[in-house]
């Protein structure tokens, strides 16, 4: 450790680490827009400048290490004049076009303007004229305009994705930003890193375009629950208007860092692809075919179909079809209840079936949790659908994928056999209608639990958007089944939240007591 | 259709590259080279040379349109580059520009049509000593006037 100040503070910091984040460590953060974390510091936005004492310029603090004995200001006036200097080079070729510029409120240049600018132009010439609206990718748009060349762009695009598409052209006032081909496109799957990491409304989202502004967005973590990496993310929703109703509530898709599971980043079939929040989504109970808001009722008829099989000693008769969609939490209360509270005679898994994946984050699993399941004991088995159409009387079906994975007819000629067929799923499909209950449920965004990644990092995630309409998560759904099936009351009563479900896991299976975050 | 170079410049570019610890810390002398033997770098060369020492052609047009003594354009056989900066001006660069303009018919940053000059303003040519001062591909004139230029330009072929 070393001994160093900042603004007169004494601070103890690790060695070897820089001023920007020793700075940031103690609280104090430094303007900036070229140095980003996940890339080696630049130090061409001059935005990061600060004093040291015996030095006779200032210097950056993005790429200056401590010393033992530093001393920094990074608020004096000296300071504050080389950033307000800074702004005014910036701005004197920014068009100014905040009011229609969708990273306003987002924007470091707005916000370091309000915090150091704050000058009149002193600018008489007229500003150069420079693309906008340039089509960058599928889901990007480019003004170059906006641009304060702190590269972040050009660097992703070379170390880590490695393609390369763009740079920094010619010198001086005349530099640009731009694609080495004109029109060329950045088209791989992590080009909407591009927009998130730019610091300005150089590069913006397509999908974002003119379609609200930032500041009435609420961001709530999450993980992605589109593959099983299980990205971190932020889920950005606008809480709507009273006199004005929207149509969605998801606007866009953020990446947080995780260091273990995505570094900064997310795929853009994670970052784009938010609709599933917002469309086709199953909203309430549906008793053959009848909308009813009472859940206890639905439950109470549903463990009633339960105990009459019990009570005829036919639980070998109940399949349940589960997804690797639920969390580990979820999972685990199927099995307490499902294999051993009710020995069922058949457990099936039916998941979205798995696609390309990527060599970076993207994996050929379209579910987030079929490690979990792993860890858990239960094993993959695919739905048998000669054991529904002979050996089943009670068919309780979880998630949207069962549907997918066999033809509409099979399913239903199935459904002619079995006595009672029941759905818990977040999202609307062609057997909402055809079941004798439907049950709506929630998507990871909408609940607490946990999941399992890929690669065996477990995380736990908190609600980021309040549960649609009547829909409920799964792991209160099972709960209370436990609890109505009055099979070990005071065990279901016990476990009142995800919290509870994950201490009982621990318990038991050795792999999560490891993972404990 | 990439430029092919030839085996001279394969060569000499193989000696560059040998000299330093990374490839990509060979580009300036490579285009150099590269531009010694075609006049100008073209988007073609530009992409050879970046497979060449394994970077992206973005990163090779981003050097050569910073540097201004990499031409982007074909020019002619005699590429006069006179000089426009302070010691040359105050010493009459000016009127020797508007006279070389006169005498070879074209405006600076242009090339005659028969392709034998490129008449270009460049800033300081490190000459002072000698202003005002052009060049002549890479030879040096200096303590120009009118008629010295005249001797220099109608010595040429």
């Amino acid at each position: 450790m070393v001994k160093i100040y900042i603004n007169d503070r004494e601070i103890e910091v690790k060695e070897g680490t820089t001023v920007f984040h020793a700075a940031l460590d103690a609280g104090i953060p430094i303007p900036h827009f070229c140095y980003h974390p996940a890339f080696a510091p630049e130090g061409t936005c001059r935005m990061c400048l600060v004093e040291v004492e015996g030095m006779p310029k200032l210097e950056l603090a993005c790429s200056l290490q401590i010393r033992e004995g530093m001393k920094i200001f990074t608020q004096n006036e000296r300071v504050r004049e080389a950033r307000r200097g800074v702004l005014e080079f910036l701005l004197a070729e920014h068009p100014l076009d905040c009011p229609i510029c969708d990273q306003a409120g987002d924007c470091k240049l707005q916000d370091y303007y309000e915090e150091y600018g704050l000058f009149d132009s002193r600018f008489s010439e007229v500003k150069d004229k420079r693309g906008k609206k340039i089509r960058l990718g599928k889901y990007l748009l480019h003004d170059q305009e906006r641009c304060v060349l702190c590269r972040r762009c050009v660097r992703f695009l070379r170390e880590v994705t490695g393609t390369g598409e763009m740079g920094v052209f010619e010198r001086g006032g005349h530099t640009k930003v731009d694609t080495y081909e004109e029109g060329q496109q950045v088209d791989n799957n992590y080009s909407g890193n591009l927009a998130q990491l730019c610091p300005v409304g150089a590069i913006t989202d397509t999908d974002f375009r003119f379609q609200t502004r930032s500041w009435f967005l609420e961001a709530g973590e999450s993980i992605c629950p589109l593959c099983s990496r299980g990205c971190r993310i932020t889920i950005q929703a606008h809480r709507g208007f009273a006199r004005f109703k929207l149509p969605k509530r998801v606007y866009r898709i953020k990446a947080v860092d995780d260091p273990l599971v995505n570094g900064p980043w997310i795929c853009d079939k994670g970052r784009y692809g938010y609709s599933y929040l917002d469309e086709n989504r199953a909203t309430r109970i549906l008793k053959k075919g009848e909308s009813s808001p009472d859940w206890q009722e639905a439950i109470d008829w549903l463990s009633a179909s339960i105990l009459r099989l019990k009570h005829r000693n036919r639980l070998e008769r109940v399949s349940v079809v589960l997804s690797s969609r639920l969390s580990n939490e979820e999972l685990f209360l199927a099995k307490k209840l499902f294999k051993d509270d009710l020995g069922v005679g058949r457990v099936f898994f039916a998941d979205a079936p798995p696609e390309e994946g990527d060599d970076m984050l993207l994996t050929p699993d379209r579910v987030p949790n079929t490690r979990g399941a792993r860890e858990l004991g239960w094993e993959d088995v695919p739905v048998d659908m000669e054991a529904l159409n002979r050996e089943t009387d009670l068919l309780l079906m979880f998630g949207p994928d069962f549907e997918n994975a066999h033809s509409l007819s099979d399913i239903l000629g199935c459904f002619e056999q079995i006595e009672t067929t029941v759905l818990l799923t977040p999202f609307d499909g062609s057997l909402s209608s055809q079941v004798d209950l439907l049950l709506p449920t929630t998507p990871v965004a909408e609940k607490a639990g946990s999941l399992t990644n890929i690669d065996g990092v477990l995380r736990n995630f908190q609600p980021a958007l309040p549960a649609l309409g009547h829909s409920r998560a799964e792991w209160s759904l099972l709960i209370d089944l436990g609890k109505a099936l009055d099979l070990r009351f005071q065990y279901y009563s016990r476990l009142s939240s995800p919290e509870a479900v994950f201490q009982e896991m621990t318990g038991e299976i050795p792999f999560f007591e490891k993972n404990v975050e | 259709m990439s430029p092919e170079f030839s085996e001279q410049t394969k060569k000499a570019i193989a000696e560059i590259v040998a000299r330093y610890p990374k490839k990509e810390a060979a580009l300036l002398p490579v285009l150099h080279a590269a531009q010694r033997e075609f006049g100008y770098i073209s988007r073609a060369t530009e992409k050879s040379v970046a497979g060449l020492l394994e970077i992206s052609p973005a990163k090779v047009h981003e050097v050569v349109t910073f540097y201004t003594m990499y031409n982007r354009q074909p020019v002619g056989r005699y590429h006069v580059q006179i000089c426009s900066n302070l010691s040359c001006s105050l010493l009459g660069a000016g009127s020797l520009i508007d006279h070389l303009s006169e005498k070879l018919g074209i405006q600076p940053g242009e090339t005659t049509p028969d392709q034998k000059f490129t008449f270009s303003l460049v800033q300081c040519l490190g000459a002072c000593e000698q202003a005002p001062c052009m060049m002549v591909n890479f030879e040096y004139f200096g303590n120009l006037d009118t008629p010295k230029i005249d001797e220099i330009l109608d010595n040429l072929e």
